[in-house]
C-alpha cells in the first residue's frame, strides 16, 4: 500500500487520468465530510446521501478535466460544491416533505449507522439527573431545534443565558455519557 | 491524527443549532472539512442530540414544560392527555396505550415566589420525589408537568399527591396542593 496521499497530490494523481485507486481515496476521505455537511444543512439523512453523491460526482469531473486550479485546496474546494449543490437539494428535500404530507407515509427513513450508537436507558439517566432548568432547555431546544426565543421567554432569562445552560448540560450530558472531551 | 485546534462539544452543539454566527461557521466548516476528529465528535453532539429528541418523543422524562412545547408536540401528531388541576383540585386519572405524553398542569398562584418546588407525594402524603427549583415563567399561573410515561404506564391503581412549594428565607409555603386517582387502563399486575 502506498503511503497516505496530501489533498493536493490525491488532486494530482486523479487529473492525470484514471486511477481508481486514488478516486476511492478521494470517496473515503470526503463521503464522511459532505454528508455531515449535508446533514447539519439539510435535515435529511436521505438529502444528506443525495448531496454526497453529487457532490463527489463533481469534484471527479473536475478533477478529471484538471479543472482544480490549486490542487492543495480540494476540500475547499468540496466545501464550496457543498455550498452550492445544497441550494437545489434544500427545494428536492422541501418537494419531499410535501410529499410526505400528502402520502403519510415516512418512505425516506434511512438507517442512522453512521452515528456513534447512544444507550437510550442511560441517557435518560443522565437527562433526569439535569438540574430542571437545565433539563428543561436541553430537550425543548433540542426537541425542535428553532426554540432559542421561546425557552428564553419560558425560563424568565436571556437568549445569551439560554446558551450558558444549554452549553453546561451538554457537558454534563457528556460527562455522565462517559464521552471524552 | 491529532487535533491541534479541537472545537468544543458547545461550539459543535451551536454549529448542529444553528446558532452560531455566518463568520463562525464559515470557520468551523472549514475545519471540519480538514479535521476528521472534530467530524467524529460533531457526529457524537448529533447523535446525543438525536437521543434527547427521542426522549422528548417517548414522553418518558418528568419534567416542566412550556406550553409552547407542548402545542409543537400536537402539532408533531404526538397524542397528550392533560389534566388541568386549580390548586386544591383532584382528578380521576388514567393513561392508555395510545397516549404519548401524559400532562398535569397545575395551577396556583405563584406571584412574589423566588423558587417554586414540586413535591410528589404517595398516598400516605410521603415525598416520593422533590423537583426543586422547577422553571416557572413571570407571571405565570400554572405549572406544566410532563409525568413519566414508562412510569404513569406500569402504576397500578393508586393514589398520587402533587404539592408546589414556594421557597425563601421564611421556609417553605405551599402554593397548591393537587389529587390524582389514578386507575389503571393497561392490561397486566401493574407494579411501581
Ligand atoms: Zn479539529
Amino acid at each position: 500500500m502506498r503511503k497516505e496521499l496530501s489533498d493536493g497530490e490525491l488532486a494530482v494523481q486523479i487529473g492525470l487520468g484514471s486511477d481508481a485507486e486514488a478516486e476511492g481515496e478521494l470517496y473515503r476521505r470526503m463521503a464522511p465530510r459532505i454528508r455531515l455537511y449535508g446533514l447539519r444543512h439539510l435535515r435529511d439523512e436521505q438529502a444528506a446521501e443525495d448531496l454526497t453523491q453529487q457532490v463527489l460526482m463533481k469534484t471527479l469531473e473536475a478533477l478529471r478535466a484538471g479543472r482544480l486550479q490549486t490542487p492543495e485546496k480540494l476540500a475547499s474546494f468540496v466545501l464550496g460544491t457543498c455550498r452550492i449543490s445544497v441550494l437545489d437539494l434544500r427545494r428536492n428535500t422541501q418537494r419531499r416533505e410535501r410529499l410526505l404530507e400528502k402520502f403519510g407515509a415516512d418512505l425516506t427513513a434511512p438507517a442512522q449507522a453512521w452515528l456513534p450508537p447512544l444507550d437510550h436507558d442511560q441517557l435518560a439517566r443522565c437527562v433526569q439527573s439535569l438540574r430542571e432548568r437545565e433539563r428543561s432547555v436541553v430537550v425543548m431546544t433540542f426537541y425542535d431545534e428553532q426554540t432559542g426565543a421561546d425557552v428564553a421567554s419560558f425560563l424568565g432569562i436571556s437568549e445569551a443565558n439560554v446558551r450558558v445552560i444549554r452549553h453546561r448540560a451538554i457537558q454534563q450530558l457528556r460527562d455522565c455519557m462517559g464521552v471524552a472531551g | 491524527m491529532n487535533c491541534s485546534e479541537p472545537f468544543g462539544a458547545a461550539v459543535l452543539g451551536d454549529y448542529w443549532l444553528g446558532v452560531l454566527g455566518g463568520g463562525e461557521e464559515e470557520v468551523l466548516e472549514e475545519h471540519l472539512f480538514g479535521c476528521d476528529e472534530c467530524g467524529a465528535r460533531l457526529r457524537e453532539m448529533i447523535a446525543l442530540a438525536d437521543g434527547v429528541r427521542n426522549l422528548a418523543k417517548e414522553g418518558c422524562l418528568r419534567m416542566v414544560v412550556s406550553e409552547a412545547f407542548l402545542r409543537r408536540v400536537e402539532e408533531e401528531g404526538l397524542r397528550v392527555r392533560q389534566y388541568t388541576l386549580p390548586a386544591g383540585g383532584e382528578a380521576q386519572c388514567t393513561v392508555t396505550a395510545d397516549d404519548d405524553l401524559l400532562i398535569a398542569r397545575l395551577a396556583a398562584d405563584m406571584s412574589g415566589a423566588r423558587r417554586v418546588d414540586l413535591s410528589i407525594r404517595d398516598g400516605d402524603g410521603v415525598e416520593r420525589l422533590r423537583l426543586p427549583d422547577i422553571p416557572v415563567r413571570a407571571g405565570a399561573s400554572s405549572v406544566v408537568y410532563q409525568e413519566s410515561m414508562t412510569f404513569a404506564k406500569a402504576a397500578p391503581d393508586n393514589e398520587m399527591i402533587m404539592r408546589l412549594m414556594a421557597l425563601d428565607e421564611a421556609g417553605e409555603r405551599l402554593l397548591g396542593e393537587y389529587v390524582f386517582h389514578h386507575t389503571r387502563s393497561l392490561p397486566g399486575p401493574g407494579g411501581w
